[in-house]
């Protein structure tokens, strides 16, 4: 970059920051309108039932009650509710044969699947009316684990697929030849590893409000991460015309993923068409935790071969994925898992991997930051210690050995167009004092460790999705400008983004950008906040079309000045001549100019610009975690974390640090804190709440050190790559680490819990009785 | 069940209401006032997202009935700034990149606002245990807790020049 | 769950006479409501349904911290966890209750939480119970038929159940200051974060010869790992008349450990229960053998 940067890379509070913090945003749950009505979800208590008969009779008499819709009642199209499967936008794999869901069901497959929903005048009439609603069910037998559910003789949960294998999938990233590679292996090591779903828990509940105006256009007040292609899954879904589906997103309080597919807002919309009334859905926080799509679960053996002086020779996985009741959103979570398994970080000639993906009776799975990936993570960073251990070679220089280069393919096989992982794994390295605290160890209660874990991920779904986003800047008279794009806002910081990068562009000021977001109706087409794609894709769109106002501005400004626009550039609001920069004329002047033109030749300036993503710039982490472990009690404790990460420019360091301390939180909470549990008596989550599934409070936070590795990125706006997923990647396997650092212990199903710990340290001691209490 | 007419002072103004006494001040607030800068989170006091401060003390709305908050002086993040200016907290927070999504940023603030009442010299660890009662999945609450004293920081300065 | 709360009776005595008199008139189908922060999550969960709710938060006679003339602690049922950490005559001369109540939830917790409805809670984990125990606590109940005196280890009956009866209300918790030579802790570890209820509390408060040499009194009180918060009596007696060596501590703890009875992760936290003892004795009795 030649030129100095004004507003890019400049630590801006957030646009959005002063309404937030002064209690004016809006959010779903804020949104009141005239005739609103409130609608309720009957869910299933079992996991697995049929519905042999339901009378909505009696629920339907209670005052207060405007209607009570069944299966019945909805159009019947099924889809890949969670996401928005049979689109465009198909994942591998994915095909719309195998969409699998009503918006209500006849039959129940997990607890909390839909039944019926209810609209009425308040949220107790609701529910008492849920209470009227009798329902007969048939009591099927249930199964959550996937090693059983691949059994003959389990319950078979959907009639299109024999022993609950929705998909047997062979990734097409395998090559070469693994038999051939593990026999060239000097040492191969090889795990079965365990992962958790893994719930959202963004604090603000699931809510919707769906209305139709007087002209029968359907407007939605959804969370939705991804407005335009919940537009077109709910026009499907209802059979409308697309452009006849408006959604609106509000500010939203945290997504992760969770706000990837579309839930209350199903239910909103199904009541709406029933009572021509605004139906506003808010679920309750045990609902989100009951029937919001979740991370998927992975149960897979890993097996990996390496030559004596570390070169990887092959990698060889086999899955088992539990997708709760529907397929949802599980297709993409293995293609991301298994991507980032065989062509992640490390190159390697021979590699295949396949997965089973099965259904079973639990909240189905859908996206979860990061997905798939975290649970690659988990296993591979793992296993590469655990070779590192046997070869003889420190954990980090074995990584190091492995790097793929700049060219390479990533793991959705495209070139890299950018990589720092190398400066990222020795920078940290350096900074956590690696060396020394490897070798260093007490004999103490309380033992010290430390861990690494590398990963690599994406930025935008291209080419597994479609990965199109869509920016439009009109410049106004004063000289500010709309930047009317971008549809929603769940706390990444998008929106001050985007700003700076138009301000940038434009060589306005941050304050000069007003951004009109959140309107299918107003915004061009964009996929959504998902795959950290964000500013890469979107940000690219806004540079685009910014581009496109500065030419137009520089043509009407070199007429003014009788001069040619090429000739000139903008600093500072002030259009002026390159070679002679006193010789200038405000923005504002040419903007008014073009819009109160007495000589007849106004304009609107204007720009926009479509930018569809065709590259592969990963971003890449590297963590390295200080831990203890108390031997008595088998509690791990993080002491500090040091996070290096390959972010490209950064369009404003603030927002990456808070999206890597956030995705450290997250990632830290998976490891050790977040554990689902599901009473096999009832198949019910029994931990549905905050005060049974625990994230990290602000006292389980250990100090955060961030290394942001800026390394330009060909591609990505102003040398940028997202980082919101790659956060949380490699935390789990990098805690996991220092914990065998530590204590010579290895846990290999998620989460850590002290009483794992305590179990391998009890196992390790009837091994070795006489190395008891040491590595 | 009586409805009862009841007084109070929410925000610095007098509001007298026709209640129902199973109405939480949650509800109230949001509800009956539009004071909607309050959240619903959990509804069990486990999030802090309601927060708000009752005679000066943090107090989990949703856990509140609205009637036993009578006559006692109410504020909540509306009351926070004056005006365009906001207040110390609020500055830091918006500053320091201390908000996300900003679900829970009201709570937040309400409570970083009890605790400097009390001690306008936390260290850190005083900032944390007086924030680990409100949750926050966006920002690993790094930023948080160097708004928090930041904000202690001003208010001192702020102190000192009157 | 939902929002709304069902519908009640709301009434606010202005005294705790009249609190006694609507305690008996409707007795079961009251309940009393101070702080909130346990009542009313159930009665949004709809697990209780009051038909009447007494709302005792503004009697603030009931609302103290004091010393009577015979050295008693006592505090007022109204009393906050907070106001108890922020009392420095509760921190300096009961220390281990100051902890205990430091532990207790999140600041909003502490603040509106008070140690009446804490003790009547009567929930397996409550964190004020074990000091309590060790401080020879007694519980002022109140009735219109007059006051009885219960000491808390009395008190408890199962999980969530009481000797107080319906029509009574808990006024004051008295405690005796501990003799002169006497230090105590109370430690504990949670389920699973460190914002979370307590997996197992132990308090420990033991008293030391004038040669800081012998133990002569020890008391162990544990919450958490019983259907109610127990004294360890067996422990407490293998320490008493004994100079406290390590291989005594870890004796001890163990035979707390199996007085023990938790239902849920059983193994463990007797295993968690064997280590906080024996910190705690270690903790207390350095702090009492100490040579300044």
């Amino acid at each position: 970059m030649s030129r100095e940067l004004s507003v890019v890379g400049k630590r801006l509070p957030r646009v959005d920051a002063v309404e937030k913090a002064t209690g004016i945003a809006n959010f779903t749950g804020d949104i009141k309108l005239p005739n609103l009505l409130v609608g309720k979800v009957l869910r299933s208590p079992y996991p697995h039932a049929k519905i042999v008969k339901i009378d909505t009779s009696k629920a339907k008499d209670l005052p207060g009650v405007e209607t009570v819709i069944t299966l019945q009642d909805i159009v019947p199209r099924k889809a890949f509710l969670g996401s928005y499967g049979e689109l465009p936008i198909i994942a591998y794999g994915a095909q719309p044969h195998l969409a699998d869901q009503y918006i209500l069901t006849n039959k129940a497959r997990f607890v909390g699947d839909p039944i019926a929903a209810v609209a009425a005048t308040s949220e107790s009439v609701a529910r008492e009316a849920l209470g009227l609603i009798e329902v007969q069910y048939e009591k099927l037998p249930a199964v959550y684990d996937v090693e059983e559910a691949i059994k003959p003789d389990a319950p078979k949960i959907h009639d299109h697929c024999d022993n609950n294998i929705a998909m047997h999938w062979i990734s097409p990233l395998s090559k070469g030849d693994v038999e051939r590679g593990f026999k060239e292996a000097d040492c191969i090591v090889e795990e079965t590893f365990r992962t958790t779903k893994q719930v959202h828990c963004h604090i603000e509940p699931a809510a919707a409000i769906a209305s139709f105006d007087v002209l029968g256009r359907l407007i939605v007040w959804s969370q939705c991460q991804q407005p335009h292609p919940a537009r077109r899954q709910l026009a499907y879904l209802l059979d409308l015309p697309v452009g006849k589906v408006r959604v609106i997103t509000p500010f939203v309080g945290g997504s992760f993923g969770g706000r990837n597919g579309l839930n209350p807002e199903l239910i909103a919309v199904a009541l709406a068409k029933v009572v021509s009334r605004p139906v506003k859905v808010e679920y309750t926080k045990e609902e989100d935790f009951h029937a919001v799509n979740n991370r998927s679960a992975f149960v897979y053996t890993a097996k990996l071969g390496f030559k004596k002086d570390g070169r990887l020779t092959a990698i060889r996985i086999k899955a088992l994925v539990n997708s709760g009741a529907y397929l949802c959103r599980t297709t993409t979570a293995t293609s991301v898992f298994m991507g980032n398994c065989l062509e992640g970080a490390y190159r390697c000639p021979n590699k295949l991997g396949e997965a089973n993906i099965v259904y079973t009776n639990l909240t189905p799975s859908g996206s979860c930051r990061g997905m798939g990936n975290p649970e690659a993570m988990w296993g591979i960073e793992q296993l590469v210690d655990i070779a590192a251990e046997k070869l003889g070679i420190d954990a980090v220089e074995l990584r190091l050995k492995n790097l793929k280069e700049i060219g390479e393919p990533s793991y959705v096989g495209l070139p890299i167009e950018s990589l720092a992982l190398r400066d990222c794994i020795k920078l940290g390295a350096e900074k956590i004092g690696w060396s020394e605290k490897r070798v260093k160890k007490s004999k103490e209660t309380k033992r010290r460790g430390i861990g690494v874990a590398i990963m690599t991920h994406n930025c935008g779904a291209q080419p597994i999705l479609v990965a199109h986003s869509g920016a439009y800047i009109k410049l106004n008279e004063d000289g500010s400008i709309n930047l009317i794009a971008h549809p929603d806002e769940a706390g990444t910081g998008m929106w001050g983004t985007s700003a700076q990068i138009a301000a940038e562009e434009l060589g306005i000021n941050i304050e000069d950008v007003h951004i009109t977001y959140g309107d299918t109706d107003t915004t061009m087409f964009d996929i959504g906040s998902i795959a950290s794609g964000k500013s890469y894709i979107f940000g690219n769109a806004v540079k685009g079309a910014a581009r496109e106002v500065k030419r137009q501005l520089l043509e009407r400004a070199a007429k003014m000045l009788g001069t040619s626009p090429y000739d000139l550039d903008i600093k500072d609001r002030r259009i002026y001549v390159k070679v002679a920069p006193k010789k200038a004329i405000s923005i504002a002047e040419v903007a008014h100019d073009a819009i109160y033109d007495l000589n007849m030749e106004g304009i609107d300036i204007a720009g926009t610009c479509s930018y569809q993503g065709t590259t592969a710039s990963p971003p890449n982490q590297a963590v390295f975690a200080e831990v203890e472990i108390d031997l008595e009690i088998g509690r791990v404790n993080i002491l500090r974390l040091v996070i290096a990460n390959d972010c490209g420019i950064m369009i404003n360091p603030m927002t990456v640090e808070g999206q890597l301390e956030g995705g450290a939180a997250m990632g830290i909470g998976y490891c050790l804190y977040e554990n689902p549990i599901i009473s096999k008596e009832t198949g019910k989550l029994i931990t549905d709440s905050f005060e049974t599934y625990k994230i990290p409070s602000v006292l389980d936070m250990p100090e955060v050190e961030i290394i942001p590795v800026e390394e330009p990125d060909p591609i990505g706006p102003y040398g940028n790559k997202g980082v919101g997923e790659s956060a949380s990647v490699a935390m789990a396997p990098a805690i996991a680490n220092g914990v065998y650092d530590a204590i010579g212990v290895r846990v290999t199903e998620l989460p850590i819990t002290p009483e794992k710990v305590i179990a391998a340290l009890e196992a390790k001691q009837k091994r070795k009785p006489e190395q008891s209490n040491t590595r | 069940m009586q409805k009862q007419t009841a007084k109070f002072l929410i925000n610095g103004k007098s509001y007298e209401l026709v209640i129902e006494p199973n109405i939480t001040l949650l509800e109230l607030l949001r509800e009956e006032l539009g004071l909607t800068g309050t959240k619903y989170g959990c509804g069990i006091g486990q999030c802090g997202s309601c927060t708000v401060l009752v005679d000066c003390k943090p107090t989990l709305s949703c856990l509140t009935l609205a009637v036993t908050g009578q006559n006692r002086s109410i504020l909540t993040i509306e009351g926070l700034s004056e005006g365009n200016i906001l207040h110390p907290i609020q500055k830091a927070f918006v500053d320091h990149g201390a908000i996300q999504c900003g679900f829970c940023t009201p709570g937040m603030i309400m409570t970083a606002k009890a605790l400097l009442d009390k001690n306008y010299l936390p260290t850190k660890e005083e900032v944390k245990v007086a924030l680990s009662g409100n949750l926050c999945r966006c920002t690993g609450y790094v930023k948080i807790i160097d708004a928090v004293l930041a904000a202690a920081e001003m208010i001192r300065k702020g102190d000192k020049l009157e | 769950m939902l929002k709304q709360l069902k519908p009640f009776e709301y009434i606010e005595p202005r005294t705790i006479e009249e609190t006694l008199k609507v305690l008996y008139k409707y007795g079961a189908k009251a309940k009393v409501l101070a702080g909130g922060t346990d009542l009313l999550v159930p009665m949004r969960r709809r697990e209780l349904n009051p038909q009447y709710i007494v709302y005792i938060g503004n009697i603030s006679v009931l609302n103290y911290i004091k010393y009577d003339q015979k050295n008693n602690l006592r505090i007022g049922a109204l009393t906050t966890h907070q106001s108890i950490v922020d009392s420095a005559l509760i921190r300096d001369k009961f220390g281990l209750l100051a902890t205990a109540c430091a532990k207790i939830g999140g600041f909003q917790i502490r603040t509106m939480g008070t140690i009446g409805g804490n003790i009547c809670m009567a929930g397996p984990s409550q964190d004020s119970v074990p000091s309590l125990l060790v401080l020879d606590a007694k519980l002022k109940l109140m009735s219109i038929r007059g006051a009885r005196i219960v000491p808390v280890d009395e008190f408890f009956v199962a999980p969530f159940q009481t000797v107080l009866n319906e029509t009574e209300l808990l006024t004051e918790i008295q405690m005796p200051t501990p003799p002169p030579k006497s230090a105590g802790c109370y430690r504990w570890l949670t389920k699973i974060t460190k914002i979370d209820e307590t997996l197992v509390g132990v308090a420990v408060l033991m008293t030391v010869d004038s040669n800081k040499k012998v133990c002569e009194d020890a008391k162990i009180g544990l919450c958490s790992i019983a259907p109610t918060p127990i004294r360890a009596k067996k422990a407490e007696e293998l320490l008493r008349g004994e100079t406290i060596k390590e291989k005594l501590m870890q004796k001890a703890a163990e035979v707390a450990a199996a007085e023990t009875s938790p239902r849920s992760r059983a193994e463990y936290r007797r295993r968690v229960t064997m280590a906080l003892v024996r910190r705690a004795i270690s903790e207390v009795w350095n702090k009492l053998t100490a040579t300044i």
